[in-house]
């Protein structure tokens, strides 16, 4: 408790102009940058996996079943944030036992039901369903139990089921698309349906939030397939890596435009909030928005894969370039999530004043808890792949 | 014979338990199916027209900026008393020749408020207390996730201390700054113009303390009311009507620097 | 209807059966009687303890005090906003009465002067010229303000 009084008065001092006297304490710190952080990735990285599915682009197979489990392990992560944010976790159950029908935070609750039950697992499972039934055959202890009881009791493995799995994964796939969507456009509008705060509150917040939430998840399975075949000593497939740089070039495009007409109908607009917004974004926001979201999360990627776009240097630097474009987009959009978040907060709602944050290392909303909600999900991932690794996979969608 | 009380003991011990977890497990299974054999008739609906609407005039005219109303709030309401926690505050607003406007509120004006400015440069200068609104569409309301938050029959925002899971989302949404995470009880916190008074036929602390009657409390269905009678007498303004939280605290002498 | 889209559904209605049923016994009683809320926080919210007693309840045994206070400049201040409430309204508040210095940093609260503070009928005074004695109450009863004492 002194603690907490203690760096109070810290911010105290350090109030620029104007504050609510209730305003020194940033109430979302990084916890809540996590959070929409983890879910962009996850609907990211389904979005690439149904390019492959959906929309037939054939040569990001090798990713598919690697995209599909990279949402899965970070979909599991996603709320923990968010959870362990709360002041009083325990009672987090009753944002689904009684869910206010006009909260956008309660309803998330069942979009993430949703998505994780109806639309992931589901996919999954289709996919791996016949490779549990054939696998069960041939291991032993508990990998054996484990693909028994997943198949949920159903052995065929002819012809006419793998078809009907097929299908029906189609469907899911075809379903997860706008419910993807749905997962971090609604995140967006968590931020962006308040008007209290005027840099959080605009139409664009949903489609921003998407759009880079797909940058960050095709980066993050672009990463990850070349780790995973560095480590499985496999040769990476460069037709399938430059498709995938492709498409993040693209989306990275899309994004960057979308931010900057946000930007840029905020400065022509120039309302009440302006100009609180214009000392914000070039004072307290200047490194972490100008430095690390745009110039290196968007203007250096998009120069290093446009360069590509016309001149294909060595394989060998490519997948070096690669993987470099991959952290660095990764690291500009968790800026661009802390620009939102930590960013909304620092200004007063009285428009007149600042007040400061300090990110702390231990706690509940520290560096070293964001450090393991990082980390969980690239563990549950390696458990994944251990358990149902899908270049084992002896079927496959057509 | 000692042995035999004691296991008869112990029998009916076991019985009894027995008893009491198969009684709460079947009220348990029972319950969900509670709300299908009770009519919705029984529940009782309030009628709304006869219950008070309370509201808040705040006559800018007369605040001193003594910080008397926060004070009281503070002692009220177990407020910690360190300077980052209102449920209301009084802040000055300082227009100089320059048209710079400068705003304090120094521990939310507890102590009475000090002119920071050499009265030379000062063009003018006046006190604004600020409290929940009392929205009549809260978007605290709105975003609370759980339904901790909401507004009473009677008009004022409330908190479910027992129900708060403590997310933060109402205090982001709020427009006016005016809620805070309490650090003892962990749960969003708030004016609730002292609904523990008020329905006791008491006025607000706040109220009560205020020496120059700025405050002033009642009940905006009853005609004959002082706070009806302040809104007839006198041109009131909301705090950011753009908004459109539709506030039920009116403030008459609002100077356009307020924020 | 194959087996596998059987075995599916069942499972999901299983899971919906199971959530609406959990989701029925853990919601608190008063839950939605009014609206989407806990109603017996209403109630909640009234029991809190208070501690400004009014005026009306000062008057009860101090009739003198406040009849003196009536008939001056102080007449619209309650007691309370001097005498702070120590103790909560259901204690008998003749254990331990609140009691006022009366320093010149207490008056100064609504009388030091205030560009803020002009043409609001309260007397701005500059402490350091309006300044005789280190309490203000040595010269002015706080009661009746005009009523200077003798020196």
């Amino acid at each position: 408790m002194e603690e907490h009084y203690k760096h109070l008065y810290e911010a105290l001092s350090q109030v620029d102009g104007y504050i609510y006297p209730n305003e020194i304490d940033l109430h979302w710190g990084l916890m809540i940058v996590l959070y929409p952080y983890i879910t962009g990735l996850v609907a990211g990285a389904f979005i690439l996996a149904s390019l492959e599915r959906v929309f037939n682009v054939k040569v990001l197979k090798p990713t598919y079943g690697l995209a599909l489990l990279t949402a899965l392990a970070f979909l599991l992560v996603a709320t923990l944030p968010l959870v362990s944010h709360l002041q009083h976790p325990l009672r987090a159950y009753e944002i689904f036992m009684t869910p206010n029908p006009t909260s956008a935070m309660a309803i998330f609750g069942f979009v993430y039901l949703w998505y994780l039950m109806v639309v992931l697992l589901l996919e999954i499972w289709f996919d791996y369903r016949l490779d549990f039934v054939l696998w069960s055959k041939k291991s032993k202890g508990f990998k054996k139990y484990f693909y028994r009881i997943i198949t949920l009791g159903i052995h065929d493995t002819d012809a006419k089921s793998a078809k009907l799995d097929d299908r029906l994964g189609y469907f899911i796939t075809v379903l997860g698309i706008p419910s993807a969507f749905l997962l971090h456009g609604y995140v967006g509008f968590i931020f962006g349906s308040i008007k209290a705060n005027p840099w959080w509150s605009t139409v664009l917040m949903p489609v921003i939030f998407l759009f880079s939430a797909m940058v960050s998840g095709i980066a993050l399975v672009m990463v990850i397939y070349m780790v995973v075949s560095w480590v499985r000593k496999v040769e990476i497939d460069m037709p399938c890596l430059d498709t995938i740089a492709k498409y993040l070039f693209y989306i990275l495009i899309i994004d960057f435009a979308l931010e900057s007409l946000d930007q840029i109908h905020r400065i022509y607009e120039a309302e009440e909030s302006f100009d609180i917004i214009k000392v914000l974004v070039s004072g307290k926001l200047n490194i972490t928005l100008f430095i690390m979201q745009v110039l290196l999360g968007t203007v250096i990627p998009l120069l290093i894969i446009g360069i590509f776009q016309v001149y294909k240097p060595d394989e060998k630097i490519r997948k070096a370039a690669y993987f470099f474009v991959g952290i660095i987009v990764l690291i500009g959009i968790f800026f661009m999530r802390w620009n939102v978040v930590i960013g909304g907060q620092l200004f007063s709602k009285s428009l007149s004043g600042f007040t400061s944050f300090k990110a702390v290392y231990s706690g509940m909303e520290g560096y070293l808890m964001a450090a393991v909600w990082l980390i969980l999900p690239l563990l549950i991932l390696t458990f994944l792949l251990w358990l149902m690794p899908p270049w084992k996979k002896l079927t496959t969608h057509e | 014979m000692g042995t035999e009380r004691k296991i008869n003991n112990r029998r009916k011990f076991f019985q009894t338990s027995a008893a009491l977890v198969g009684g709460t497990l079947l009220y348990s299974l029972i319950k969900p199916f509670e709300a299908l054999s009770q009519s919705k008739e029984e529940a009782t609906k309030i009628a709304k027209e006869d219950l008070p609407l309370w509201g808040m005039g705040v006559d800018l005219e007369r605040c001193v900026g003594c910080g008397k109303c926060a004070e009281a709030c503070k002692i009220e309401n177990n407020v910690p008393k360190e300077p980052f926690y209102f449920r209301t505050w009084v802040e000055q607003y300082t227009v100089k020749k320059d048209g710079e406007v400068k705003i304090e509120s120094p521990n939310g004006g507890i102590g009475g408020l000090k002119q920071s400015v050499p009265d030379e440069d000062i063009f003018k200068s006046f006190m604004v207390p600020k409290l929940c609104n009392h929205c009549t569409k809260a978007p605290c309301v709105q975003a609370c996730p759980v339904g901790a938050t909401f507004i009473s029959p009677d008009g004022v925002v409330l908190v479910d201390d027992t129900y708060c899971i403590g997310c933060s989302y109402c205090i982001q949404a709020c427009p006016y700054g005016a809620r805070f995470m309490n650090p003892v009880t962990k749960v969003a916190d708030k004016c609730t113009f002292c609904y523990h008074r008020i329905t006791k036929g008491l006025l607000p602390a706040c109220v009560e303390a205020c020496p120059t009657d700025a405050r002033i409390f009642g009940d905006l269905r009853n005609k004959e009311s002082d706070l009806v009678k302040f809104l007839q007498e006198n041109p009131t303004q909301v705090l950011k009507p753009h908004l459109n939280t539709h506030s039920r605290v009116f403030y008459n002498g609002l100077s356009s620097e307020v924020k | 209807m194959p087996k596998l889209i059987f075995r599916l559904l069942l499972t999901f209605f299983v899971f919906v059966g199971v959530f609406i049923l959990i989701q029925r016994s853990v919601t608190p009683d008063s839950f939605g009687k009014y609206g989407h809320y806990r109603a017996n926080s209403l109630d909640d919210n009234r029991m809190k303890p208070f501690y400004y007693k009014g005026e009306a309840k000062c008057t009860e045994c101090h009739q003198d005090v406040f009849d003196q206070k009536a008939s001056d400049l102080h007449d619209a201040v309650r007691c309370e906003s001097c005498h702070t409430p120590k103790i909560p309204g259901s204690i008998d508040c003749k254990v331990k009465p609140p009691i006022v210095k009366g320093t010149i940093q207490f008056c100064a609260q609504c009388h030091a002067i205030n560009a803020g503070r002009l043409e609001k009928g309260v007397p701005q005074l500059d402490f350091k010229e309006h300044y005789e004695k280190q309490n203000c109450i040595e010269c002015h009863n706080p009661h009746a303000p005009w009523e200077l004492k003798e020196k």
